[in-house]
């Protein structure tokens, strides 16, 4: 009897040994499913946090566009690949610079950088549609001021290079650029929820131990397959922004290829995420 | 987002807490062996910093001049270079984050000075070892091949042909805004405290901004964003080309370092309005 107190008391004891470990662990979460966020939540636009959270999206998608698009301008002009980082280092510069601004933005507004991630996650009830509308405006506005510093820098080669706008290669049709688009940012809004989930948060004991970095290289390797198809959108503020800058025909043409892919890439990963993996709409019902 | 605890007693319960700022001038620093031994360790950091990436910059130029039996794809590329810029500050903050902060540049300790984070003693003699170790790091790559570097450029930031004066400082103001704002996030108290005290990894996302910005401003300055770096390389190539430019390369970072500072400071971590709080706390009481 003395022992199976100290046993209680030490917690060993915890899961008694006529019950199955299995049951009864289901039973015993340690991690909460946060609340679907409320469509309209006035409150929040009287806070701080909401404004800052919106400037926060709009710096970081400034900084983004702005270093990858002078990474591509910086390949274009080079007399040969090897001059320059060549188209590796373009999708590292994609890659790594989501890492790194998800990483510093995280905490201010959970890091989207991209109206295809703010979208999913809308779907998935994380936000509310006035911070969604919010953050994706930001988003725009941060990408055309991010290509517009670039073509400063350099006017004539930039409309002489293609802007680094996106377009669908020759010998793709728009289909085969619309596909590309969907299951890229596919991989991309599934790799952020999985990232952002509070039961893996609970599996890593809350610590998010460098949530980012997957995110970033999902964007990378995404980069290394469709950069060659239409130079990798799934990123609709990145490819207006180049747009908007570079402004010519070809780059309006495809232009609606890098919002609808995006968004259904985006939909379907938050499905996939929320009814198959997570099956959060049936334990809600029980 | 996770809102602060309401205490019992109506006061937010938070589990970090914001430093005070750092007096100016902190005599009682200067009496214990930490303040020197961190001094050393930005000196050895900045050293091996500019040894391995200048080296690197070197032995490319080398490998891919076709007029002296290199080939155009040879060496490690300008992939290869940004990667032994932004891997460097990686290994070497990751190393030094606990004894001096890990700085290993003067815009950052200039950043961190304007948010009161360090001393002015500290930041002056963090400068001065930052920039003599940049100078022996350079020294060295020199005294390996003291031809091949004269003959290649010496590993020196200057303007590339055909970019502007305002262009190469925007791109340096722009670029260093980058890395002091990624300094920033991964150093906050609250973001600390998010990942439950464990600084995992934070001298990763440094690195990889490092890297970032050299990916994209290679080719307009050779990416100075660091003025020990730029300081080292121009010091010991000492041609009349890189000091032209060389101010470039001091007053862009610094302008990016303010702008980042103030950036974290009053727009993200809001510390005006909080201190406007605590006046209206204190009023009410």
């Amino acid at each position: 009897m003395e022992g199976k107190e100290e046993d209680v008391r030490v917690g060993a004891n915890k899961f008694p040994e006529r019950q199955p470990i299995g049951t009864s662990a289901q039973s015993d979460k340690d991690y909460k499913e946060p609340p679907p966020a409320p469509l309209f939540e006035p409150g929040e636009l009287a806070s701080w946090s909401f404004w800052r959270a919106g400037i926060a999206e709009f710096i970081a998608t400034f900084l983004f566009l702005y270093i990858t698009v002078l990474t591509v301008m910086g390949v274009k002009r080079s007399p040969n690949m090897c001059a320059s980082v060549g188209i590796q280092g373009i999708a590292w510069a994609f890659g790594g610079m989501i890492f790194a601004l998800v990483y510093c933005t995280a905490g201010i507004s959970g890091g989207h950088i991209n109206p295809a991630v703010t979208f999913g996650l809308f779907l998935a009830r994380k936000l509310s549609l006035t911070r969604a509308v919010y953050y994706i405006v930001m988003q725009c506005l941060g990408a055309i001021c991010g290509a517009g510093v670039v073509k400063g820098f350099q006017p004539k080669q930039y409309q002489a290079l293609g802007g680094g706008a996106n377009t669908i290669a020759h010998g793709y049709t728009k289909g085969s650029g619309l596909g590309a688009e969907i299951i890229g940012t596919f991989v991309l809004v599934y790799t952020v929820f999985s990232a952002t989930d509070a039961k893996r948060n609970a599996r890593d004991s809350h610590v998010p131990i460098l949530a980012p970095l997957p995110i970033g290289f999902a964007v990378f390797l995404v980069h290394l397959a469709t950069i060659p198809i239409t130079g990798t959108g799934i990123n609709p503020a990145r490819s207006l922004g180049a747009a908007i800058i570079f402004n010519k025909d070809n780059a309006w043409d495809d232009h609606w290829v890098f919002w609808v892919g995006p968004f259904i890439g985006a939909a379907l990963a938050a499905l996939y995420h929320v009814i198959v993996i997570r099956a959060i709409p049936f334990k809600s019902r029980s | 987002m996770a809102k602060d605890v309401e205490g019992p007693e109506g006061f937010q319960t938070r589990d970090y807490e914001d430093p005070p700022p750092t007096p100016f001038f902190d005599a009682d620093e200067l009496t214990k062996w930490s303040l020197y031994r961190a001094v050393i360790a930005e000196f050895v950091a900045t050293l091996l910093f500019l040894y391995i990436t200048v080296l690197t910059v070197i032995g490319y130029k080398i490998q891919s001049d076709t007029k002296a039996g290199g080939v155009d794809c040879g060496g490690v590329g300008i992939l290869g270079i940004a990667w032994a810029f932004g891997g460097m500050i990686f290994i070497l903050v990751y190393c030094t984050a606990g004894i001096s902060g890990g700085h290993i540049n003067p815009a950052v300790t200039f950043g961190l000075f304007l948010a009161r984070k360090v001393s002015l003693i500290r930041a002056v003699l963090y400068m001065v070892a930052q920039c003599l170790g940049a100078i022996c790091g350079v020294g060295f790559v020199k005294a390996f091949q003291s031809s091949y570097y004269d003959r290649y450029g010496g590993g020196a930031n200057s303007l590339a042909d055909g970019y502007n004066t305002g262009t190469g400082l925007a791109a340096e103001i722009i670029g260093t805004f980058v890395l002091v704002y990624t300094v920033f996030s991964a150093t906050d108290p609250k973001r600390n405290a998010r990942d439950s005290h464990v600084p995992v990894l934070a001298p990763l996302p440094i690195g990889f901004a490092v890297f970032m910005v050299h990916l994209a401003t290679i080719p307009i300055t050779g990416t100075g964003i660091n003025p020990a770096r730029s300081f080292g390389a121009a010091v010991i190539y000492n041609k009349s080309k890189p000091w032209d430019d060389h101010w470039i390369f001091w007053v862009g970072p610094f302008i990016g370092a303010a702008i980042a500072a103030f950036y974290h400071q009053f727009v993200l971590r809001a510390s005006g309005s909080k201190s406007l709080g605590s006046f209206r706390s204190a009023a009410n009481v």
